[in-house]
């Protein structure tokens, strides 16, 4: 990472785990914030997809379909952003495949991690069971907006702690002639 | 490739380049345990992390595609096993970011190779066991690039299965399908690949990985349109290119022994094996899913020796009970410093090529230690040797 890049990152951060905090300070508003965040993030996928055609996909074989897909991403953005409270099936949707998936994945490394005799499994395992539990609270509390809130934002703040964490990491690698 | 070329073949070449049997062994030990070092075994034997030369495939799914990430990746997969051909080549009407992914393509007979082989002359047996695995990969692993790239390495249904040896071929369309607990179908060509995820730096596009591990069979021969070839399809003959790895291994551990005084591109010890070429052609074109047992059988036909099998536990037990200021001198203490000199390298050279994918690379000689603190073993290894 260079300097610009380090930087920004932790200002991400940090704005990341204000926003959260701010949400789950006052949850009522917090719910509002969070369906308006899924959204823009749906309709910046749109338009990185299309960027993201011109300067790489339009080289490859097939790449038409990634501006059909970055079209249609850009469409549904719109239109979700255009509903004034976005459906709470779609935040229980987002909540359960982030959550279920890292858990999934966590187990299973966890348990590779056992076979292999390696100390780390019971961190991975215990990582993995930890976001299983949120992905199945998610559809248990689906009444609960408040409870929403709260997972999305624990989400959020440790993706925070991370961008500031990964900040900070020494990534160069000494050559020796 | 896989064990029977990595382990077993590599000991062939090795033995038929001139080294001892127990030499032989030492190699091709090495070779094949590129493939295993991967992080969850370095934290078991509390060893550097960052000489891991392979990632397991759940340590991908968790691994993060920020930076960072990314540059972890591309650091281990280009430096073990997509060894990049031309790190300056050039495609016209492209931007700076799509041409960083073009340049790091795999590929046999580049400038990166010859600097991995010249890095393990006068170096440990380890070292040249690494030097080989990168070296055959360059021929397996053609065409696609050791990062994830969407754009580079992606593949379509136009994928065909070339049978028999001369032209004119029959072709038979290849099927893939996502299921990795069933074994690829040799008969019916159906084949595992990774899932399809348009998304440029997702997993599932890194390496060869959509392409399946038709790479990795010696008997595969097909044609189908890399995603960066500009719709021109490609024939891969990997009986042909496993050919030509083995004879430029054995040529490289001649180079490697001293018995030659340079090594040079394109230069295959074809002569050395002329005796067995009708064997190792037989071998190389059976249509299996593993042909260690085949491999086996000739490499102690030439030796007169039994080949132990791989395990992944052999040298453990010495590295964890040596003493700290020891354990370099172990079996796998060198395995990690040779492996970590090759990272170093391939890092530097992507670096210096202008390209940051790979992350940035300090030279020593110029602004003294900075970075990741585990290559301070790197470090003192040269203090120790010279080159270690």
């Amino acid at each position: 990472m260079n300097k610009f890049q380090r930087v920004r990152s932790i200002i991400w951060g940090i704005l990341m785990i204000t926003f959260s905090i701010g949400m789950i300070i006052f949850p009522n508003d917090g719910y509002i914030f969070m369906t308006m965040f899924i959204s823009i993030f749906l309709l910046m996928l749109g338009v990185k997809k299309i960027g993201y055609y011109f300067s790489m996909a339009r080289h490859m074989v097939g790449g038409k379909k990634i501006l059909f897909e970055g079209v249609i991403l850009l469409d549904f953005g719109i239109f979700t952003c255009a509903l004034s409270d976005l459906p709470k099936i779609y935040v229980v949707l987002y909540l359960l495949g982030c959550n279920g998936f890292a858990g999934i994945a966590n187990v299973l490394k966890g348990m590779e991690a056992k076979k292999l005799g390696a100390p780390s499994w019971k961190l991975s395992t215990s990582q993995g069971a930890v976001s299983l539990m949120l992905a199945v609270f998610s559809l248990i509390f689906v009444k609960k907006t408040n409870v929403f809130v709260y997972m999305y934002c624990l989400g959020v703040i440790y993706s925070g702690i991370i961008r500031i964490i990964t900040a900070f990491r020494k990534t160069a690698i000494i050559y020796i002639q | 490739m896989q064990e029977d070329f990595h382990y077993y073949a590599t000991y062939a070449a090795a033995y038929i380049a001139g080294y001892s049997h127990e030499e032989s062994m030492e190699i091709c030990y090495s070779a094949q345990f590129v493939d295993v070092c991967s992080y969850t075994l370095l934290t078991k034997l509390k060893a550097p992390l960052s000489a891991a030369t392979t990632q397991l495939q759940l340590e991908l799914m968790n691994e993060r595609t920020d930076i960072v990430g990314l540059q972890n990746i591309t650091r281990i997969w280009s430096s073990f096993h997509f060894l990049p051909r031309d790190l300056y080549a050039e495609k016209k009407k492209c931007g700076k970011r799509y041409r960083d992914k073009y340049r790091l393509i795999c590929g046999p007979n580049g400038d990166l190779l010859v600097d991995t082989v010249n890095i393990a002359k006068n170096s440990s047996l380890q070292a040249v066991g690494i030097a080989m695995h990168v070296l055959a990969d360059t021929w397996a692993h053609t065409y696609f690039a050791g990062t994830p790239s969407y754009v580079i390495n992606n593949t379509d249904f136009y994928f065909y299965e070339l049978l028999g040896e001369n032209e004119p071929y029959i072709e038979k369309s290849i099927k893939f399908r996502h299921s990795p607990t069933e074994p690829d179908d040799i008969e019916n060509s159906i084949y595992t690949n990774s899932l399809s995820q348009s998304t440029e730096n997702s997993i599932m596009n890194l390496g060869h990985g959509r392409a399946g591990h038709l790479p990795d069979y010696s008997f595969a021969k097909y044609k189908y349109l890399p995603a960066w070839k500009d719709y021109d399809e490609v024939i891969k003959d990997n009986p042909a290119d496993y050919m030509k790895a083995f004879c430029q291994m054995i040529y490289a551990m001649k180079y490697l022994r001293g018995e030659i005084s340079t090594f040079e591109k394109e230069t295959y010890a074809e002569d050395e094996i002329s005796q067995w070429k009708a064997d190792i052609d037989q071998i190389l074109r059976k249509r299996q899913l593993n042909a260690c047992e085949d491999w086996k059988k000739f490499g102690e036909r030439l030796s007169g020796r039994e080949i132990e099998d791989f395990s992944i536990d052999k040298y453990q037990q010495q590295y964890i009970d040596a003493p700290k200021k020891d354990k370099d001198y172990t079996y796998l203490g060198r395995f990690f410093i040779a492996a970590m000199r090759q990272k170093s390298m391939v890092t530097n050279k992507i670096y210096t090529s202008g390209n940051l994918i790979a992350g940035f690379s300090v030279d020593f000689a110029k602004r003294g230690f900075k970075g990741i603190r585990d290559y301070i073993k790197l470090l003192e290894a040269f203090k120790r040797n010279g080159n270690e």
